[in-house]
């Protein structure tokens, strides 16, 4: 089974472009996830217009839409989550939408669902949208070569690049052994797929956690023998082995990009 | 001292005064972990430049410790108690930081996944030097003489997470000669992999043997593979942690009872000789292959010193109740049973694979890796669910069953007990499975008595998992799928990473099992040991059965099984080449009981 956050090689526009106006979208996007935000149309309008900018890069990029499926189902819980507990939970003065009773919590009213409440519900989700679109935009269309070149570039320490570059490799080696651990325990009867949300919050994932910290350490211990036997500890300069031209059109993919910033933080102020 | 009486015919002297060319120097070195019994005592040896170096021994003789010390593992990343002096390269692993021996000493471990951290071949490669800060120009130009080295030429591009684990290893062992040590440490580099990887990686490490500058030490289990290639010009044998033979590595395999003694598997040529040569007055090379041992022997037969005995096994016909097998209705029925994986494009790891399995019967399946044997019993117990065909146990359907369920009529016991082992006591964890098949308490506790009994557990059922043996977490998994009570035992794999006795372990209860009643499908790349023990073989290759039948038979068929990457085992091959027996033998022992004395 491949991790829906690994780079897949394809010929776009998106592979191509260099690792750092990729990441200035997600820092941007970062920043705007960031800011405060308010229950309004221009904020809905704004996060909407950067929703629409990851959707034309996710084209660009050909990034598949169903490697995501699990993220799609856990983010439209989520929405919908949001949505009915802000809109039940949100305190204004604004047009009432339903009105059932009164019924008083933490000094909200639960009986009352305002209009205003569930657009800050709304609000929410898009932004919520906006950031889960964006890592997957940077590791799928970014080989783990350029993605280390590019944050060396960027000065960042050695280790750390080796760690966000590793952890992104190792998640598909933790896939590997989740679903094995799955396997074996489904084998002696216990189904964590089959539980209900309260079954597996009460017991399920003792059996299936257990076994995977413990093959985790023991993993661990090999990369750390493996690491520091070819001088990853060296304290000396490094090599940069791939070094990337910063080309016209990535400056120009770039400036779009920060000027669709622009334009969202405009509409939002 | 013995050793050096035994090393004075050639190879690294133990003992002997020191040279300019010493790369590993090793005194009176004891060693033990925290709070453990001494796991090295008392080792003596040099190594000098050129000297590639066999370390045999059982599980827990010390091997992969020994690996630590040279390499500086130990003690920077395990921690424990060092007595005598250790010197690599001129430097004391002891007092110098991992990464200034890192230029000195390469490692290269067991498991082929854990120790690649870079996403392709060429960053992999790259990554050592680039760490040591040499020029890029420089490491460019080493990338292509490491593959060459190791035989994966065009290597560069590819992404390390989809290469077999051959290649895997391989990339390790180019990786580990990117730095250019002057000493390359390979602690069990082929344990974990099928007969074509293990093939890979030593025919890469003959490429790399005499290299100059280059000294290798390498531990494994696997004797008759180092002889057959000529590898290694010493051969060392530690019985827990301290030495038990050293000298040239013909010499030193040519001592089969010491080998047996301490647990590492004579080659089997050089047991046959051993028990043969009495009789026949002939030279040691007479072992040196099958050819030359077939020629010596029927040279013996014809001298009249030697003669044929008859062989005889029982139960050939597949079944393990003999003839009776036959007789019996079908177990287990496969049925045009495909099944591919989701991808773009699918991948189809089972084509149309019909098989049948009659009660009692002890079947072998066997194949290289990626042949669809594992995604052919995930379907058996209901893991994967197929997209074409049926599986039918004792004439049900199994789609009608939940995996848990199915798991009281098909137990499988997987190739590493670690991905199932949780609980606080051995006890605890034969009770999980019972406890959720809904067993009550008095029904589940004797069910687990029994079956750690069975596995001889019983005296350990208190002791949390992870402090036993991995052999012994290996029994308790069985023991888990045992209290289920299964009428077909699976077993994948129960040899990987196992010593010569360990080997036997699994596959001697899976045998006793069989005689009480059970049926029993081995998944297993280890010809020697199915040829033991099962009756009947079921050959796959590019998920299709491609031979299935008594094992004698499958052996028989020479061109398909190349065409497989498998041969059929060294006692085969040489009964085979001699053609006195009928039938012919399967193992060692079958060979020995065919031959006798003169008169």
């Amino acid at each position: 089974m491949q991790s829906a956050f690994q780079y897949v090689e394809r010929a776009t526009f998106m592979h191509r472009l260099h690792p750092v106006v990729k990441i200035v979208h997600l820092f941007a996007t970062l920043a705007l996830v960031l800011l405060p935000y308010r229950p309004t149309l221009r904020d809905l309008a704004s996060a909407a217009i950067w929703v629409a900018l990851g959707a034309c890069l996710w084209a660009l990029g050909r990034v598949g839409v169903r490697q995501f499926g699990f993220l799609i189902k856990f983010l439209t819980a989520i929405f919908v989550f949001l949505i009915v507990t802000q809109g039940l939970l949100y305190q204004s003065e604004g047009p009432v939408l339903i009105h059932i009773g009164h019924l008083e919590f933490w000094g909200s009213d639960l009986g009352t669902v305002t209009v205003e409440g569930l657009f800050f519900g709304a609000v929410l989700s898009v932004r919520i949208i906006a950031a889960a679109m964006a890592l997957p935009l940077l590791v799928t269309t970014t080989s783990a070569s350029q993605l280390m070149a590019t944050l060396r570039t960027l000065r960042l320490p050695p280790r750390l690049t080796f760690m966000f570059v590793s952890s992104l490799s190792f998640t598909h080696l933790v896939i590997q052994m989740w679903q094995n651990i799955l396997e074996a325990q489904k084998l002696r009867g216990f189904d964590i797929e089959a539980m209900s949300v309260w079954q597996r919050a009460r017991r399920a994932y003792v059996p299936v956690l257990t076994p995977l910290i413990l093959l985790l350490f023991r993993k661990g211990n090999d990369l750390q023998v493996a690491l520091e036997s070819k001088g990853f500890g060296s304290t000396g300069p490094k090599t940069e082995i791939e070094v990337l031209p910063f080309l016209p059109r990535d400056a120009a993919a770039a400036a779009v990009v920060l000027a669709v910033f622009a334009l969202t933080l405009w509409v939002k102020f | 001292m013995e050793q050096v009486e035994q090393s004075k015919s050639r190879g690294p002297v133990p003992g002997a005064a020191p040279v300019d060319r010493t790369v590993v120097r090793v005194e009176q070195v004891g060693f033990a972990y925290q709070e453990t019994p001494p796991v090295l005592e008392g080792l003596d040896f040099r190594l000098e430049e050129g000297d590639f170096l066999v370390v045999f021994g059982a599980n827990g003789a010390g091997k992969t410790t020994l690996c630590y010390l040279l390499s500086g593992v130990i003690p920077h990343i395990w921690a424990g108690t060092r007595r005598g002096e250790v010197s690599v390269c001129g430097l004391d692993p002891w007092s110098v930081p991992m990464h200034r021996l890192a230029s000195h000493v390469g490692i290269v471990l067991q498991d082929p996944e854990a120790q690649l951290a870079m996403p392709n071949v060429r960053l992999e490669l790259a990554f050592g030097p680039a760490n040591l800060g040499l020029p890029r120009e420089e490491i460019f130009a080493r990338i292509p003489q490491a593959l060459a080295a190791v035989g994966l030429e065009g290597f560069e591009a590819r992404g390390t997470a989809a290469l077999s684990g051959g290649q895997k290893q391989r990339v390790a062992l180019a990786s580990a000669l990117m730095l250019a040590p002057r000493l390359l440490i390979l602690d069990e580099p082929t344990s974990q992999l099928d007969p074509l990887g293990n093939a890979e990686v030593l025919e890469a490490l003959r490429r790399i043997q005499g290299r100059e500058g280059l000294t290798v030490l390498m531990t494994t289990h696997n004797t008759q593979d180092i002889l057959d290639l000529g590898l290694g010009t010493a051969a060392l044998v530690l019985d827990r942690g301290r030495v038990a033979a050293w000298g040239p590595v013909d010499e030193v395999l040519a001592q089969v009872e010491l080998l047996e003694r301490v647990g590492v598997q004579p080659p089997p040529l050089q047991k046959i000789w051993a028990a043969v040569a009495p009789d026949l007055n002939g030279r040691a090379e007479a072992a040196a292959s099958v050819a030359c041992l077939a020629a010596a022997i029927r040279g013996g037969l014809e001298a009249g010193r030697l003669r044929v005995r008859e062989i005889a096994r029982p139960g050939e016909d597949g079944g393990g109740a003999g003839a009776a097998g036959a007789a019996e209705p079908p177990l287990l029925e496969v049925d045009g049973l495909s099944f591919a994986y989701p991808g773009d494009p699918p991948v189809q790891a089972l084509r149309d694979v019909d098989l049948t399995v009659r009660a009692g019967e002890f079947v072998g399946l066997i194949g290289q890796n990626g042949s669809g044997k594992s995604t052919l019993v995930r379907c058996l117990v209901g893991v994967l669910r197929p997209q074409q065909g049926a599986v039918r146990f004792r004439g049900k359907d199994i789609a009608r069953f939940r995996v848990g369920q199915l798991s009281t009529r098909i137990g499988l016991v997987l190739q590493n007990p670690d991905y199932q082992l949780f609980s606080i006591s051995a006890e605890e964890e034969v009770l999980f499975g019972l406890r959720n098949l809904g067993v009550p308490p008095e029904e589940a506790a004797r069910r687990t008595r029994a079956a750690l009994a069975e596995v001889g557990l019983g005296e350990v059922r208190d002791v949390f998992p992870f402090r036993l043996s991995f052999g012994d977490r290996r029994k308790l998994a069985v023991a888990s799928v045992l209290a289920m009570g299964p009428e077909l035992l699976i077993l994948d794999e129960p040899t990987t990473a196992q010593d010569y006795h360990g080997r036997y372990l699994l596959a001697e209860l899976a045998e006793r099992l069989r005689a009480a009643g059970k049926t029993i499908l081995m998944i297993t790349h280890d010809m020697d040991l199915i040829a033991r023990y099962a009756r009947r073989l079921v050959v796959m290759r590019d998920g299709e059965v491609v031979l299935d039948g008594p094992t004698r038979d499958v052996f028989a068929e020479g061109e398909v099984l190349a065409a497989t990457k498998l041969r059929a085992p060294l006692a085969f091959r040489l009964g085979q080449e001699l053609g006195v027996w009928e039938p012919l033998p399967l193992t060692v022992d079958d060979v020995l009981a065919g031959l006798g004395p003169a008169g």
